[in-house]
């Protein structure tokens, strides 16, 4: 079976505009040879620094921006040039959770007004009592009382909030959710609950998730598979217990050694990898080749060799990937 | 809500009694058949004329507030003139109001050329003196009270199209929006549901403020001869009669005080009236004060 989302050399780019009138249009891109897939009931994570590209990829994702070449298609429906009942259609395959609760609900409606929108613009449930049913079993999905449907959105905890942010994502029965780091506005306390929550929904609803974050250890307890983006590219992706007891790329080992362990002696004898950025090396596509500490000039320039590829572990660089399994063999 | 404005306005004493104030006239607007009965049923604003004779009469127990030339009640002017002002004052503030939200939401909401061009001309509109380009309105249309009100119009609505623009911008950025969007809902949802009721409040806070200036504006204009005929309960109207009488009787200067007090007074407290409302207003809406 195709898998649910199949992204294929996705390339995004945003127009910059120069100086009023005359200026020329500029582009910058942001995302590059993007390819990723999510398949049923698999939950990916996407983990990359602040402005890398992931919050871009989930709104491609999502419909709500265009790109300009490669494919994005979701339950095989190809999201460029997409027609207006096209658009309506991926609404009910695709939803999305956003980071910060305080800003994802409408302060000026209650929690039902939000709950039913969805299905006030698909027009579902529009029998009273059925979309009373069909409110409270959303309410107690995501671990909410029915009696706080018409209370306002100023009057719940950021927990809560995100609880009413998910039930309404859920509430069109979407096949794929764009969780888009619905715990870093949380305090950790509750961060649990609410990963505890998403696990459960993605597991009962047989729901796929592309689950994007910048925490490790979040995404080590939700996701079968890892993503990590670079300035707009996927530089490794590799199952999660792999991707972190193995990482290939210089970048990912980079990142999981600035992880805090959390206990003194051990993170005192740790080196995190030291970042010093080298803006004279360029290479023809690599975009981590300026704070990379393998860099060789040499081979940084080649393109990107088949072999960066096992059946599945991929790794964008040409110098280090499965070097440790290569002499594994030779020995 | 409206219980916790009206809690915080009492708080206050400046927009307390700013809110006294402007109840007060409203009262009189409200009662003022009652309080002046109306001798031209045809036309209330119609000013009664005791007799033809030019000089202003001092107050008496016939006329409380005196008269203006030619034998205008002041004390009725008074009254009908507080029924026309909140008249003028809602009445173009309302019109500006939805003017400009239609305008700066349009231009924030399309962006683009739209936004362009809607801005550029609310610039023109605001780059010439609004007192003047009304007067040139308000002479080529005519003098009379309703194309006063349009030619105020024309020079109120920029400032909220501004306004209703930046916040519609900012409110347009936020998750609940995109999320909206990501539902399916469309431009006239999106606006009317989420990004209007979110951005319209800082808006609301000028009009109030906006009614007493438009009430002055009219009053200047009414006094320049580009509004209310003579012999109209127009407060402008009043202090335009008063214009000979200022400097007295040429051995006294304060012998005809009362035709310029009277309705010059009258304006200055209701002007004053919504501007400490206006301040309360902003004071409470204002996030920073919690």
């Amino acid at each position: 079976m195709k898998n649910p989302v199949e992204i294929k050399n996705l390339y995004k780019a945003y127009p910059r505009r120069g100086a009023w009138l005359w200026g020329k249009a500029e582009e910058k891109t942001v995302l590059r040879d993007v390819t990723l897939q999510v398949g049923a009931r698999e939950i990916v994570g996407l983990v990359g620094e602040s402005g890398c590209g992931k919050t871009t990829l989930a709104k491609v994702l999502l419909g709500l921006e265009k790109y300009q070449s490669g494919s994005v298609q979701v339950q095989g429906l190809e999201l460029k040039n997409l027609s207006k009942a096209g658009f309506k259609k991926l609404r009910r395959q695709v939803q999305v959770v956003f980071q910060d609760p305080y800003s994802s609900l409408d302060p000026r409606q209650t929690v039902r007004q939000i709950l039913c929108e969805p299905w006030d613009i698909h027009g579902l449930h529009k029998e009273k009592n059925e979309r009373e049913k069909a409110l409270h079993s959303l309410m107690r999905a995501v671990g909410l009382d029915p009696v706080y449907l018409d209370r306002w959105p100023h009057e719940f905890s950021g927990g809560q909030r995100q609880r009413i942010a998910i039930a309404r994502a859920l509430a069109l029965e979407p096949q794929l959710l764009v969780a888009d780091e619905p715990v870093s506005a949380l305090d950790v306390s509750v961060q649990a609950q609410i990963l505890n929550l998403l696990k459960d929904i993605s597991r009962t609803r047989a729901l796929g998730m592309l689950f994007i974050s910048h925490d490790f250890a979040v995404a080590r307890f939700l996701c079968d598979r890892i993503a990590v983006m670079y300035q707009g590219q996927i530089l490794e992706v590799a199952p999660t217990e792999e991707l972190l007891q193995n990482p290939q790329h210089p970048y990912t080992e980079a990142l999981l050694s600035a992880v805090p362990v959390p206990d003194p002696h051990m993170q005192k004898a740790r080196q995190p990898v030291a970042i010093k950025t080298d803006n004279k090396r360029a290479a023809s596509w690599c975009p981590y080749a300026p704070r990379c500490r393998y860099y060789a000039a040499a081979q940084c320039n080649r393109a990107l060799p088949p072999e960066t590829k096992t059946k599945e572990h991929f790794c964008a660089c040409v110098l280090l990937p499965f070097q440790k399994e290569k002499s594994r063999y030779a020995v | 809500m409206t219980n916790r404005i009206f809690k915080r306005i009492c708080q206050n004493k400046a927009s307390l009694s700013g809110f006294v104030l402007v109840a007060l006239f409203a009262l009189v607007a409200l009662f003022a058949p009652v309080l002046a009965p109306v001798h031209n049923v045809n036309n209330p604003y119609q000013l009664p004329q005791s007799s033809y004779s030019i000089t202003p009469q001092p107050p008496s127990a016939e006329h409380i507030f005196g008269t203006t030339e030619q034998q205008y009640d002041l004390y009725y002017g008074v009254v009908w003139g507080t029924r026309l002002a909140f008249k003028i004052g809602i009445t173009v503030t309302f019109f500006a109001f939805l003017i400009g939200l239609f305008l700066g939401s349009a231009a924030a909401y399309f962006g683009g050329v739209i936004d362009e061009v809607i801005m550029r001309f609310t610039d023109v509109v605001f780059a010439v003196p609004s007192l003047v380009l009304a007067m040139v309105i308000a002479a080529m249309l005519g003098p009379d009270i309703q194309n006063m009100m349009i030619a105020l119009t024309a020079v109120a609505w920029p400032s909220y199209a501004r306004l209703v623009r930046g916040d519609v911008l900012s409110v347009k950025q936020r998750d609940f929006v995109t999320a909206s969007r990501a539902l399916g809902a469309r431009g006239p949802r999106l606006l009317l549901k989420h990004i209007l009721p979110n951005s319209i409040y800082p808006s609301i806070v000028v009009a109030s403020l906006d009614i007493g200036y438009i009430v002055l504006t009219a009053a200047s204009l009414s006094f320049l001869g580009l509004g209310a005929q003579p012999g109209t309960a127009d407060w402008g109207q009043l202090i335009a009669m008063a214009r000979n009488w200022v400097l007295g009787d040429g051995t006294n200067t304060f012998a005809y005080w009362y035709t310029v007090a009277v309705p010059g007074g009258v304006i200055f407290l209701f002007v004053l009236g919504w501007n400490l409302l206006g301040d309360g207003f902003r004071d409470i809406l204002d996030p920073r004060q919690g």
